[in-house]
């Protein structure tokens, strides 16, 4: 009986999740459109509402083109273990007080863990496809995804120091329900790396690297089609969702907000997603791409070593205060 | 040459990124700004005076045919020579036997209806005609005069009145137009006004002859 | 009786792609083994209730090392490492030492026996999660050993960067 309720919560979970995704894209698109003074989709339905639901049946019936001297088992294999990785993850998000699948102690880092993964789908399609391309995507995506995990991890080190914990719903409970205790203020430093290096874990503009459109034509994805490009999509706005949850969580605490919304306890988390989201959608729409070597040089000379100082400085702070 | 692309920032810009917040805030102010879309088949794109469109020949108001008369000017001028035409004379007077225009090979520069004497062959403002296969882009005269009542019935024009001020040959001045050509413009049209060739005609001496 | 099944099934995966990894002609595919096992390995943990043990696993082997395994493949020339001649030249003869190694652990196994029980049992461990008696025992009663690790990784990062370096001459230019 357990099972089949955790099954019920599993397959809602992940349908709320996919329709976000498919409208995710809508809404990309048509923010987008609005701050470069066009409308975006118009034709599919009032203002284009209907717009991602076509373009979910359009990628679903393609064909699935697979190169002749592609890796076979792997270049099938690549997009799914993206898109799972990305799923993955989800399990262990707390939406509010008690909504959470698996409430694990090692939330966090599982999720480090999930998202370090879902770069083996990224490196192994840019390997599997056989082209040139898709090579330089991959290979780019791995070297970025390894850096920016390392600044990732270590500003996330700051509020596990503050909360105690690495379980998701205990670090909410530890910010309380004042505004003041939002992690935000004292970890003001790690939330600026966390912000950049978000970005750059998501392969997000201004560190799309992996898949300059302008470059290597769409990166690691150039020969994929179909279904099996659209769940590199998938995979892309799910983590970028999981990383807003995170960033949510740890930083602005997470289900709290200024006052409760009866009947709808993942209120504030969810209106806290969107923003972040639309934050993601706004950079795109403003910063160009950054230069290979600038990315490295940020990562490396400026986002990390911030990172370990702010762990010396609240090690510090709080061996003082408490 | 020394661009300096990268102005001097101080320590606060840099560290508070003041650029890109710049950036941000500009594209934030533009999400809220109108649109500038043609949302095209629901809405009508005006089209400007002396667009050059679908191919016409004029149709004669009297005899019901076209006012060409195989002069032959347009068929030499065209870059393209995708022109073609057919005569014969009868009784030291030219008759058109066949009139003929490949629009898939026409580069629309509009050197055909400026140097005809008559204004018989135009570019309309129509440019809604596309098609499946090549065969309807093969203009014969017929389906150059079905062009020119089809434009005529789609913008409401009077085939008397309606004159286009950019059949004119560029920079010549109005008395040394053939007569096909001094037919009445609209009013508000002035030589000043048309700015392809004015160039040209800046360059002539100032009594307006060569 | 699960818990023997599940450590069943991880074993034999693990046996598995540990040979996989090493027969398998491309190194690509190799390497993907190793991460199969690597994930067979986390799963072990976990069924030991070493949660944090599995997630480091996850990211540091499986995130970190086997990626960088996988750049140097795939920035090195393979077609010219298969060529490379044989190290031990006749096949029976490596079939026999192989042989020889299996005899002598299989010999070597009944002489395991369970050491004496430690300041941390299962349930002091459960009762205040595995990371933080991980932390607890690590910062305090293992300090000295952490710090010289520390140091080693230190001393190898800094070898590493006089390795990478390159020499400038006088007009700031590199050689």
């Amino acid at each position: 009986m357990h099972v089949l309720v955790l099954l019920i919560q599993i397959l809602v979970l992940f349908a709320v999740v996919m329709l976000h995704v498919a409208y995710a894209t809508y809404f990309e698109r048509k923010i987008i459109g609005h701050m470069q003074v066009r409308m975006g989709p118009m034709r599919v339905g009032w203002h284009g509402l209907l717009q991602p639901i076509a373009d979910g049946i359009k990628s679903f019936f393609k064909e699935d083109v697979v190169p002749e001297q592609a890796d076979r088992p792997i270049f099938l294999a690549a997009p799914v273990i993206c898109l799972v990785a990305m799923l993955t993850s989800l399990a262990v998000l707390p939406f509010a007080p008690g909504w959470v699948l698996a409430d694990i102690n090692i939330g966090l880092i599982f999720i480090l863990a999930m998202s370090s993964l879902s770069s083996y789908g990224v490196i192994l399609a840019g390997w599997a496809s056989n082209s040139k391309y898709t090579f330089l995507g991959g290979l780019r995506s791995m070297a970025q995804v390894i850096s920016y995990e390392i600044a990732m991890g270590l500003s996330l080190v700051g509020v596990m120091m503050l909360s105690g914990t690495l379980n998701l719903s205990e670090i909410v409970q530890a910010q309380g329900t004042s505004f003041t205790g939002m992690y935000v203020f004292p970890q003001i430093i790690a939330f600026f790396v966390f912000c950049v290096a978000m970005l750059a874990e998501t392969n997000r503009v201004p560190f799309d690297l992996p898949e300059a459109e302008t470059e290597l034509v769409s990166g690691y994805a150039t020969e994929y089609s179909g279904m099996r490009y659209a769940m590199f999509f998938m995979a892309e706005y799910i983590g970028m969702m999981v990383m807003s949850a995170i960033g949510t969580i740890c930083f602005l605490g997470g289900w709290n907000g200024p006052f409760t919304v009866p009947g709808v306890p993942f209120f504030w988390f969810v209106l806290k997603i969107y923003v972040f989201l639309f934050v993601f959608i706004w950079i795109r729409a403003t910063l160009p791409r950054y230069r290979y070597d600038q990315l490295m040089e940020l990562g490396w000379k400026l986002l990390i070593p911030l990172a370990l100082a702010n762990i010396a400085l609240t090690g510090i702070v709080k061996a003082v205060i408490g | 040459m020394f661009v300096k692309y990268k102005p001097k920032r101080n320590l606060l810009e840099t560290i508070l990124h003041t650029e890109i917040l710049q950036g941000m805030a500009l594209t934030l102010r533009r999400l809220f700004s109108r649109p500038i879309t043609r949302q095209y088949p629901d809405e009508e794109i005006p089209v400007a005076l002396g667009f050059r469109g679908q191919h016409a020949l004029v149709r004669d108001p009297e005899t019901g045919g076209s006012l060409c008369v195989a002069c032959m000017r347009c068929a030499t001028v065209c870059p393209s020579r995708c022109i073609h035409i057919r005569y014969h004379e009868d009784d030291g007077k030219r008759v058109v036997d066949s009139y003929d225009i490949e629009a898939l090979r026409c580069v629309y520069c509009g050197y055909c209806e400026e140097v005809c004497p008559v204004n018989a062959l135009v570019l309309t403002e129509i440019f809604e005609y596309a098609a499946y296969s090549r065969q309807p882009f093969h203009f014969d005269r017929d389906g150059l005069l079905a062009n020119w009542d089809r434009f005529c019935r789609e913008r409401n024009i009077s085939p008397q009145e309606y004159v286009n001020p950019f059949w004119r040959p560029r920079g010549l001045p109005e008395n040394r137009l053939p007569a096909g050509k001094r037919l009445q413009v609209p009013e508000d049209w002035t030589m000043e006004g048309q700015v392809v060739g004015s160039r040209y005609r800046e360059a002539l001496p100032n009594d307006g002859t060569r | 009786m699960l818990m023997l099944l599940f450590f069943c099934y991880c074993a034999v995966v693990i046996t598995g792609t540990g040979l996989l990894a090493v027969t398998l002609k491309n190194p690509v595919h190799s390497v993907l083994m190793v991460l199969i096992l690597f994930f067979h390995v986390a799963m072990l943990y976990l069924s030991l209730g070493a949660e944090f043990l599995a997630a480091v696993q996850i990211i540091v082997y499986a995130g970190a090392i086997l990626v960088l395994y996988l750049f140097v493949l795939f920035l090195v020339s393979l077609r010219d490492e298969v060529k490379m001649p044989r190290f031990v030249s006749s096949a029976w003869l490596g079939r026999l030492i192989a042989g020889g190694m299996v005899a002598c652990l299989l010999y070597i196994l009944p002489v395991f026996t369970t050491g004496a029980k430690g300041d941390w049992p299962a349930q002091r461990v459960q009762a205040i999660t595995p990371t933080r008696a991980l932390a607890t025992e690590m910062y305090s009663a293992s300090v000295l050993p952490f710090e010289i690790a520390g140091l080693i990784l230190l001393v190898a990062v800094i070898g590493g960067l006089l390795l990478a370096r390159r020499e400038k001459d006088v007009h700031g230019d590199v050689k």
